[in-house]
């Protein structure tokens, strides 16, 4: 079983460094999957799709792109847990929006893991306050220059290695 | 003979008519009051300890922080911040301060709303004493946020020490 594989099981015992470095490794492997996946819910305005053991809705309302989640077999989805705006220049919207598919790609993994050994515990959707691609995550939603100086000392190549090659 | 007409003893109001209307607005707010409550939430922070579930499913150690806010009415989601404090020389210090999380109520329990994820990785077989804190907002359905703070009480040991930050 591959690393990636693993985190796929994982769940809620991702570190915040795991899924920092999931959400990298998703971003650079999934390019052309996520550029494909964002023309289509730029033509259509909404697109379904399935990551680990959760099934995914995005929306697409008056330039606003939204998400909801369910675990698969379930009825209930979650609400709509992230937005991001959309700016009406498609080549800027397709990169935003690949950043928004890995995102949320995460948030799902992280809530509804593939069947493992791994013990789930009973409760609602939980996600990180603010996306990684922001500087608000890590800033932890204060000032931006601290959460630049942040990003730039954090270092997540150990798990992005392992993700990558093993 | 003239007739006189006695004045009606129930036409003379004993209690002014200003303190009636006082005491109907009074039972009106009261009533109110007790039988429509601003809706509560609460914080519900567990004591920080040494998690032998990924013990046994990651073979590393870690201490974990297990956190639910409870509303009086259904809520839609709450944010917070956590942070696990460790007693170090009797000094307060604290060890993992997690970054912002949000989690969602469910149809199941619309009410309340459980953080997962929360646990830093710890050396075992040092014992040290924390503590859990958190705070944070709730928005209830219909969009009322109500602020929420809580702690796990006082430093309990476990046998697992975390490094400070």
């Amino acid at each position: 079983m591959s690393y990636f594989e693993e985190c796929l099981r994982l769940g809620e015992w991702l570190s915040e460094a795991d899924r920092r470095a999931l959400y990298r490794y998703l971003l650079e492997s999934n390019k052309e999957n996520y550029k494909a996946q964002a023309n289509l819910l730029l033509e259509n305005s909404s697109l379904n799709k399935k990551i680990a053991n959760g099934e995914v809705v995005y929306t697409v309302l008056n330039s606003l792109v939204t998400y909801k989640a369910r675990k698969i077999g379930s009825d209930e989805f979650t609400s709509e847990m992230r937005k991001m705006n959309l700016i009406g220049i498609p080549i800027i919207d397709t990169q935003r929006l690949k950043k928004f598919f890995a995102q949320s790609d995460v948030d799902v993994i992280q809530n509804f893991p593939l069947a493992g050994e791994n013990q789930e515990s009973e409760g609602g959707f939980c996600v990180d306050t603010y996306p990684y691609y922001t500087l608000a995550y890590y800033a932890n939603g204060g000032n931006p220059i601290k959460g630049l100086i942040k990003k730039l000392r954090t270092n997540d190549n150990e798990i992005l290695t392992k993700l990558r090659t093993l | 003979m003239p007739i006189t007409i006695p004045k009606s003893i129930l036409l003379t109001p004993k209690v002014p008519s200003i303190a009636v209307v006082g005491l109907m607005l009074a039972q009106f707010v009261v009533f109110n009051i007790v039988n429509n409550p601003e809706p509560t939430c609460t914080l519900r922070v567990e004591r920080p300890h040494h998690s032998t579930s990924i013990k046994e499913s990651q073979n590393f150690d870690a201490i974990k922080l297990n956190i639910t806010s409870k509303c009086t009415a259904p809520q839609e989601y709450t944010r917070i911040t956590a942070r696990i404090q460790k007693l170090e020389n009797n000094r307060e210090v604290t060890v993992s301060t997690f970054l912002s999380r949000a989690a969602n109520s469910t149809a199941k329990v619309p009410t309340e709303a459980t953080f997962k994820n929360l646990f830093t990785k710890c050396k075992f077989g040092v014992e040290s004493s924390y503590r859990g804190s958190a705070e944070g907002f709730v928005i209830l359905k219909g969009g009322k946020e109500v602020k929420v703070s809580g702690n796990s009480g006082k430093y309990e040991p476990e046998n697992c020490s975390i490094g400070t930050e």
